[in-house]
C-alpha cells in the first residue's frame, strides 16, 4: 500500500518534470485559425529583411487593433494598441510565390501586457502552419529588433519623426492610403 | 511462538532513517540553494556585462565607429584579465580582423566610405567549429555554458548581435545575426567555494546524524527499552516461581507506573500462591472451571494416624505439631508424586482423591510407598507414628461446599464415608481396599491377600475387602 503511494508520487514528479521540459512548443491556441476578414496593413513585402529573411510577407491586424489610440506626447505621436490586438505577418515559402500559394508560418504579435511571457506589452509568437504548433519567444530576439520601429528606420513610411509606434513597423492607419504603399519602392537603399 | 525480532534494531533503524532523510533533505536543500545562489550571482553579473557590451557595440557601430568598439574590447581585456571578451562575425571569424566587412559596407553605402585597415599581424581566431557558438547563431538566442579546461572552470556567454534594421542599412539585409559577443569568466574560485560548501554541509550532516543517533538511541535504550526488558525479566522469574524479584525503575513516566503495577501484581500473586498451599488443586481448578457440582467416579484415599490421641497426650504440643506436620508432609508428597490430590486434612487424617484411568493403581501405590517408608523409618524420623489407610472407588459428588466467604471444593457421598470406615478398620501399617478397587487392580502387579468380610459402622451387610500385601524391596 505504502509502496504504491510512493510509486505514484514519484511517477507524478517525473511526469511533471518531463512535461515541463517540453513546454516550449505547444499546440496552437493563441493565434486564431481564421483571420481572412482582418485588415491588411502591409502587403507585397517582397524584399529580404533580417529577422524574417527571404520570404514574401503580408501583415494583417484584427478589428480590436483598429481601436488604436494615437495621442500626442511631448509633441510626438504616441501609439497604444488595446489589449487583445493581434497582428499577424504571413510568411510565404519564397520571396516570389505564385498566385494561390499558402503561407508556411506566421509571426504574430499579441497585445497582452499582463502575460508574464509578454515583452514590451506583446506576446511574440511563431506559428508553424505545417505542424500547427506555436512557440512563444520570450527572449530578446523579436522585441530587440522591433524596438527600431519606434525610431526612424527604412521600412514603410520610415517613421521619420521617431514616433512611438508601439513596436510595429507598419502601424494601422484609419486613412486607406496611409499604409498601402508598395514597400519595395519605398526602400531607402 | 513467532521468531522474536528485537525492537532495539527496529527503533535504531527508524531513528537513523528519519535522521538521514530529514537532515539530508534539509541540508541538501540549503547547500544546494546557497551554491546555486553563489553561481547565479556571478552569472547574472556576467549577463549584465554582456548586455552592456551589446549596447556599447550597437552604439559604437552605428556611426561607423568600429575602431571605438575595438578599443573598448581591448581596454576591458586589459583591466580584467580574468575576463575573456571577444566579438565574432556570424561565420565564426574574429571581428575587425580583416577588411571584408569594410568592403561590404562600402558597397552598401554611397556617401561615406570607410578606409581599409592594415592587415592584422596576429593570427585570426575562428570559432566556426564551436558547438556553443553555432547553436547561438542558429537559435538567435543568448546561451551560456559552464566548461572545464584543465583545472579551471569557465562560465561563457554567447550573445547574438542582431542585424537590426538600423544595422541593415550598412550591412545588408541578407542575414539576421551579425555576430556573437563571447564573454567568458574564470569561475574557478566560485566552483571551489561550492565544493567547500558541499564538503562543509556533508561533514555537518554526518556529524549531526552521528551525534543525534547516539543521543537518541541512548535515550530510547535508557528510558524505554531497558526498563521494558527489566520488567520482562521480572515477569519471567515470577513465571518461574521466584516471587522475590521486583521491578526497580525510578522513571517518573508511564513505564515507571507500569513497573509499579507489575510489582503490585507480583505481590498479589505471591499472596495467592501462599494461600494455595491451604487449598487443594481441585479447588483451584474448579475456581477456574466455574461449574457448580459434578458427579464423578473417583478413588478416595483416607490415611489416619493410629493411636494419635494417646500420642498427643504423652508429648509436648511442639513435638506433636512438628511430627504431625512431618508425617503429613511426607504423605502429601507421595500422593502428589502419584497423581493424587489432597482434598483436606482433618486433624491427623488425610483425605485425598485420585481420578483418571489409573486412579486405583495410583492410590494403592501411594499407600504402599507410605507404609513401606513408615515401616522402615518411623522410629527414626517420625517419632514412631504409624498410619492405617483405606481406599475405595465409587461415584461421588464434587463441588464447592460452603458459603460465599469460605468454601472448599470437596467430595461428598456414601462412598466417601465407606472409604473413611475402611481407614478406621485398618491396623497400623495396613492398607484396606474395597471390592471396587480390587476389581480395577487386575493384573497390574499389585498383590492382595484373600478377601475378608467386614461389617462397617452404619452398614448392616458384610462387605468384601482386601488387604494390600506390603511392598518388598525392589517392588515398583
Ligand atoms: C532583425 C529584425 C527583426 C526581428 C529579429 C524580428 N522582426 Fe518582425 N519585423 C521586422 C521588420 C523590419 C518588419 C516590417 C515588415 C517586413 O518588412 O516584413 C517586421 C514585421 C513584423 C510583424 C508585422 C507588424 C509590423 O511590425 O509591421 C510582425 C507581427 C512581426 N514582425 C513579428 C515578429 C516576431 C514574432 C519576431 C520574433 C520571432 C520578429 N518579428 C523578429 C524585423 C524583425
Amino acid at each position: 500500500m505504502k509502496k504504491n503511494i510512493l510509486i505514484v508520487i514519484s511517477a507524478a514528479v517525473l511526469f511533471s518534470m518531463v512535461s515541463c521540459s517540453h513546454k516550449k512548443e505547444t499546440a496552437a491556441s493563441l493565434v486564431p485559425e481564421d483571420y481572412s476578414g482582418w485588415t491588411i496593413t502591409a502587403d507585397n513585402l517582397n524584399y529580404p529583411i533580417p529577422g524574417h529573411e527571404n520570404h514574401f510577407r503580408r501583415v494583417l491586424i484584427n478589428p480590436k487593433g483598429q481601436e488604436v489610440s494615437v495621442i500626442k506626447k511631448e509633441g510626438k505621436d504616441y501609439y497604444a494598441y488595446p489589449k487583445g490586438t493581434i497582428v499577424i505577418k504571413e510568411i510565404y515559402p519564397t520571396l516570389n510565390p505564385k498566385e494561390g500559394t499558402k503561407p508556411v508560418s506566421l509571426t504574430v504579435m499579441i497585445k497582452d501586457p499582463e502575460n508574464p511571457q509578454s515583452r514590451d506589452g506583446w506576446i511574440w509568437v511563431v506559428k508553424d502552419l505545417k505542424k500547427n504548433t506555436e512557440k512563444i519567444i520570450d527572449y530578446e530576439f523579436c522585441y530587440d529588433c522591433h524596438t527600431n520601429a519606434n525610431e526612424p528606420h527604412q521600412y514603410g513610411d520610415g517613421n521619420p519623426d521617431g514616433e512611438f509606434r508601439d513596436y510595429l513597423f507598419f502601424p494601422y492607419r484609419k486613412t486607406a492610403s496611409g499604409n498601402r504603399q508598395q514597400s519595395s519602392d519605398n526602400r531607402s537603399y | 511462538m513467532k521468531k522474536m525480532k528485537p525492537i532495539t534494531r527496529t527503533v535504531n533503524l527508524i531513528i537513523i532513517i528519519s535522521l538521514v532523510l530529514g537532515l539530508g533533505l534539509t541540508i541538501t536543500y540549503f547547500s544546494y540553494n546557497q551554491n546555486t545562489e553563489l553561481l547565479a550571482t556571478s552569472q547574472n553579473n556576467l549577463h549584465q556585462q554582456s548586455d552592456i557590451l551589446y549596447q556599447s557595440v550597437k552604439n559604437a557601430m552605428l556611426p561607423g565607429n568600429a575602431p571605438v568598439a575595438v578599443t573598448l574590447f581591448n581596454d576591458i581585456r586589459d583591466i580584467n584579465p580574468a575576463y575573456e571578451i571577444m566579438l565574432f562575425r556570424s561565420n565564426g571569424v574574429e571581428a575587425f580582423s580583416d577588411n571584408s566587412t569594410i568592403e561590404t559596407v562600402n558597397n552598401n553605402i554611397t556617401n561615406k566610405v570607410f578606409d581599409h585597415r592594415p592587415a592584422s599581424a596576429d593570427s585570426v581566431m575562428n570559432i566556426s567549429g564551436n558547438k556553443a557558438f553555432n547553436q547561438t547563431v542558429a537559435m538567435r538566442k543568448t546561451s551560456s555554458f559552464q566548461e572545464k579546461k584543465e583545472d579551471e572552470t569557465f562560465f561563457t556567454i554567447y550573445k547574438p548581435l542582431l542585424n537590426l534594421p538600423k544595422c541593415a542599412v550598412c550591412h545588408g539585409s541578407d542575414h539576421t545575426v551579425r555576430g556573437v559577443i563571447k564573454i567568458s569568466s574564470n569561475i574557478t574560485p566560485i566552483v571551489q567555494r561550492q565544493e567547500i560548501n558541499t564538503l562543509i554541509a556533508g561533514t555537518f550532516f554526518i556529524f549531526l546524524v552521528l551525534i543525534l543517533t547516539a543521543f537518541l538511541t541512548q535515550f530510547f535504550k535508557k528510558k524505554i527499552l531497558q526498563p521494558v526488558k527489566h520488567i520482562g525479566a521480572v515477569c519471567t522469574s515470577v513465571t518461574g516461581g521466584d516471587f522475590n524479584r521486583r521491578v526497580e525503575i525510578s522513571n517518573n513516566d508511564e513505564i515507571g507506573v507500569l513497573g509499579e503495577t507489575v510489582n503490585t501484581m507480583v505481590r498479589g500473586l505471591y499472596e495467592r500462591f501462599q494461600l494455595s498451599k491451604f487449598v487443594s488443586s481441585s479447588t483451584i481448578d474448579s475456581l477456574n472451571s466455574k461449574k457448580d457440582g459434578v458427579k464423578e467416579s473417583i478413588t478416595l484415599f483416607f490415611s489416619d494416624i493410629r493411636s494419635f490421641t494417646a500420642y498427643s497426650e504423652k508429648k509436648t504440643p511442639e513435638e506433636v505439631v512438628v511430627n504431625l506436620n512431618k508425617i503429613l508432609a511426607f504423605q502429601t508428597r507421595i500422593i502428589h508424586e502419584n497423581g493424587g490430590d489432597v482434598d483436606k486434612y482433618v486433624g491427623d487424617e488425610i483425605v485425598a482423591i485420585f481420578s483418571g484411568k489409573d486412579k486405583e493403581i495410583n492410590a494403592c501405590r501411594s499407600a504402599l510407598i507410605i507404609q513401606k517408608e513408615l515401616n522402615e523409618k518411623s522410629t527414626e524420623i517420625y517419632d514412631g507414628l504409624t498410619v492405617g489407610i483405606g481406599i475405595n472407588t465409587g461415584e461421588v459428588i464434587l463441588g464447592m461446599i460452603g458459603s460465599e466467604e469460605r468454601a472448599d471444593f470437596t467430595v461428598i457421598g456414601d462412598h466417601v464415608n465407606y472409604a473413611s470406615r475402611l481407614c478406621d478398620a485398618a491396623k497400623p501399617g495396613e492398607v484396606i481396599i474395597s471390592q471396587s478397587v480390587y476389581e480395577n487392580l487386575d493384573g497390574k502387579g499389585i498383590e492382595v491377600s484373600k478377601p475378608y468380610k467386614i461389617k462397617v459402622k452404619g452398614k448392616e451387610k458384610f462387605h468384601k475387602v482386601y488387604l494390600l500385601s506390603p511392598l518388598k524391596d525392589g517392588d515398583l
